[in-house]
C-alpha cells in the first residue's frame, strides 16, 4: 500500500466485501463521525490531557484504518503514541497534520460519494 | 465446513444461521463495517458501543461468541474479560478481544483476563472467518460439555430420588420380614429362645420360626433361599407362609417334619432361574424332650450337650424341588434339660478370612462350645463377633443366622421334681 495515497479505494472496496454501496454507507458514517474525534483529540490536546488524546486518536485511527487512507492512518498512529508518552508540544503539529490529511480524505470520498467509483 | 474465504454453508448448525455474535466496539465505522461482514457470513449480530452494555446485552442474550475491542470508554475489552470470567453464567463464553496492539505483553495480558483469542483491526477476511469459526467451534463444544454436564447432574438427582424411594421400601419390607421372626425370650414354657440374624443385603434369603404346635409341640425351621436380595426374600416369605403351624395342620394333620418337607418340596419346584431352597425342620415334643428332625439340603443345626460333646444334626438329601417325588428321612434325639439346639445358615460359618480360608464348621463348632458357661445370646454373639473377627469385616458376605434354643424345664422333670 502506498503510505503517502490519501485514499486505497480498492483496498477500501475488498475491505467491503466489494459491495460499493455498503462502502458508500461506510464513507458517509466517517464523514459524520471523525470530525467529531479529530475534535475531540484536538480540545484533549489544549487541555494537555493524556489519556484523552490517546483516545481519541486510538479511535480515529480505527475508522481511517476502514477507510484506507494511509497517510491520515500514519499521522493519527503517530498522534496515539505522542497523546500515550505526552508529548504535547511534539503532538501540536501531528495534530495539525491530521487535521489537514482529514480534510483531504473527505474530499476524496465526498468525490467517491458524487462521482462513483473510477472504473 | 466451509474453506478459508469461502462464505460459511448456513446448514452446517451453530457456526453459520444458528450462531450468535455480540459484537463490542465504540467506533461506529469499525463496528458497522464488522457488523455487515458478519452478517453477511450468516451470522446474527448484536452490537454495542461499549462494554457496560455489552456485558448487559451478553447477559440477556448468551451469544455463542463475543467480538470485544481492546480499547473502549466506560468499560475496556479487558475489564469486560474479567467481569465475563467472574459470572457464573457467562464465564465459559468464548471472547474474541479485537485490537490494534500486537506485542507479545499486551496478548499475554489479553490472555490471562480471559481472552480466547485475538483479532487484528487490520486482518484480512478470510483471517476473520477462521478466528470466527474457530470461536464458534470451541463455544459449541463448551455449550455441548455444560449440557451434557447439567444432563448428568439431573439423572444423579433422579437417580438418587429412586435410590432413596428403593431403599425406603426395601427398609419398609425388611422391617416386615423382621416382624415375621420370632420374638426372643420363650415361647413356651421351659424353653429359651435367642437369635441374631444379619441378611447380607437389606433383604435377606434366610428365615426361621419357633412356633407351638399344640400343648405338646414346638416347631421350629431354618430355611436358606439361594440367591440374595429382593427375589430372595419374596420366595422365602413365601415359603415362610406355607410352613406356619395352622397351614401344616390343616394339610397334614402334624407337623411331622419328614412329610413337611416333603409337601414343601412338591409345592416349591426349581425356579426358572434354578433357585432353590435348603429347609431344616424339626418338631420338640415338649413333656419327653424328644426332637424328630429331617433335612433338605440343609447344613443341619448343632445340638450343645451340657454333658456331652457337641453333635450336628443332618441328614443327607437334595434341596427342595429338585426331585418332586423325593421322600425324606426323620431322625430322632432326645434333648435334656441345658441342653441347647443351634439352628444356622451356612453364611454363618462360611465366611472368608483376607487370605481366603473359610472360618467353617468346625470353628463355629468351638465357638458355641466355647460358650457353654454364658448365657445362650451370649453364647450366639460371641459367634458373630468370632465370625467377623475371622474375615475381619462387620457385613457378611451371605446372610448370616444363628437361632438357639435352650430347654431349661421339662415337664417330665417337673413333674417329676
Amino acid at each position: 500500500m502506498d503510505k503517502t495515497a490519501v485514499l486505497d479505494l480498492s483496498e477500501a472496496l475488498n475491505r467491503a466485501d466489494g459491495d460499493q454501496d455498503f462502502f458508500v454507507t461506510l464513507a458517509t458514517l466517517f464523514l459524520q463521525e471523525s470530525p467529531k474525534d479529530a475534535a475531540a483529540a484536538r480540545a484533549a490536546l489544549e487541555r494537555q490531557d493524556r489519556a484523552g488524546l490517546a483516545a481519541a486518536a486510538h479511535k480515529l485511527k480505527g475508522s481511517v484504518m476502514e477507510m484506507c487512507a494511509p497517510r491520515l492512518f500514519e499521522c493519527t498512529k503517530r498522534l496515539e503514541e505522542l497523546g500515550q508518552q505526552g508529548k504535547f508540544a511534539e503532538a501540536s503539529p501531528v495534530c495539525a497534520d491530521v487535521e489537514t490529511r482529514l480534510a483531504e480524505v473527505h474530499v476524496a470520498l465526498r468525490d467517491v460519494i458524487a462521482g462513483g467509483f473510477p472504473s | 465446513m466451509p474453506h478459508i474465504g469461502q462464505v460459511p454453508d448456513p446448514s452446517q448448525g451453530i457456526e453459520t444461521l444458528a450462531a450468535t455474535i455480540l459484537l463490542i466496539e465504540d467506533e461506529p465505522v469499525t463496528r458497522t463495517s464488522m457488523a455487515a461482514r458478519l452478517t453477511r457470513l450468516g451470522y446474527r449480530v448484536l452490537e454495542a458501543e461499549n462494554g457496560r452494555v455489552g456485558l448487559e446485552v451478553a447477559r440477556r442474550e448468551r451469544p455463542d461468541l463475543l467480538i470485544v475491542d481492546w480499547m473502549m470508554p466506560e468499560m475496556d475489552g479487558l475489564t469486560f474479560c474479567d467481569a465475563i470470567r467472574g459470572d457464573p453464567q457467562l464465564k465459559s463464553s468464548q471472547i474474541l478481544l479485537m485490537t490494534a496492539h500486537d506485542a507479545p505483553a499486551q496478548i499475554a495480558e489479553g490472555l490471562v483476563r480471559g481472552a480466547d483469542d485475538f483479532l487484528s483491526k487490520s486482518s484480512s477476511k478470510q483471517e476473520i472467518i477462521a478466528r470466527v469459526l474457530a470461536g464458534l467451534r470451541t463455544s459449541r463444544l463448551v455449550r455441548k460439555l455444560e449440557t451434557t454436564g447439567e444432563e448428568l447432574k439431573l439423572s444423579m438427582l433422579l437417580l438418587e430420588k429412586k435410590q432413596a424411594e428403593t431403599e425406603a421400601d426395601l427398609q419398609t419390607a425388611a422391617a416386615f420380614v423382621q416382624s415375621l421372626l420370632p420374638s426372643p425370650g420363650s415361647p413356651v414354657h421351659g424353653i429359651t429362645l435367642a437369635w441374631e440374624y444379619q441378611p447380607s443385603l437389606t433383604l435377606g434369603g434366610d428365615l426361621f420360626d419357633v412356633m407351638t404346635i399344640d400343648a405338646d409341640h414346638l416347631g421350629l425351621y431354618i430355611l436358606d433361599a439361594s440367591g440374595h436380595g429382593v427375589a430372595a426374600a419374596l420366595r422365602s416369605a413365601s415359603l415362610m407362609t406355607f410352613l406356619r403351624a395352622e397351614n401344616m395342620l390343616q394339610l397334614l394333620g402334624s407337623y411331622d417334619p419328614a412329610n413337611v418337607l416333603f409337601e414343601a418340596n412338591r409345592r416349591f419346584p426349581l425356579s426358572a432361574d434354578g433357585d432353590y431352597f435348603t429347609l431344616w425342620v424339626g418338631q420338640l415334643h415338649l413333656p419327653t424332650g424328644s426332637l424328630s428332625y429331617a433335612s433338605a439340603g440343609h447344613p443341619g443345626a448343632l445340638l450343645s450337650s451340657a454333658e456331652d460333646p457337641s453333635r450336628w444334626l443332618t441328614t443327607a438329601s437334595f434341596p427342595l424341588g429338585f426331585d418332586p417325588s423325593a421322600r425324606f428321612t426323620c431322625d430322632r434325639v432326645s434333648l435334656k434339660p441345658a441342653d441347647r439346639l443351634f439352628l444356622l445358615s451356612d453364611g454363618i460359618y462360611e465366611v472368608p478370612s483376607p487370605s481366603g480360608e473359610l472360618w467353617g464348621r468346625d470353628r463355629f463348632q468351638e465357638a458355641i462350645d466355647a460358650g457353654k458357661q454364658t448365657s445362650l445370646s451370649a453364647t450366639i454373639a460371641s459367634c458373630f463377633a468370632a465370625a467377623r473377627g475371622w474375615q475381619q469385616a462387620q457385613h457378611f458376605p451371605d446372610d448370616a443366622a444363628v437361632v438357639g434354643i435352650e430347654l431349661t424345664d421339662c415337664r417330665e422333670d417337673t413333674s417329676n421334681g
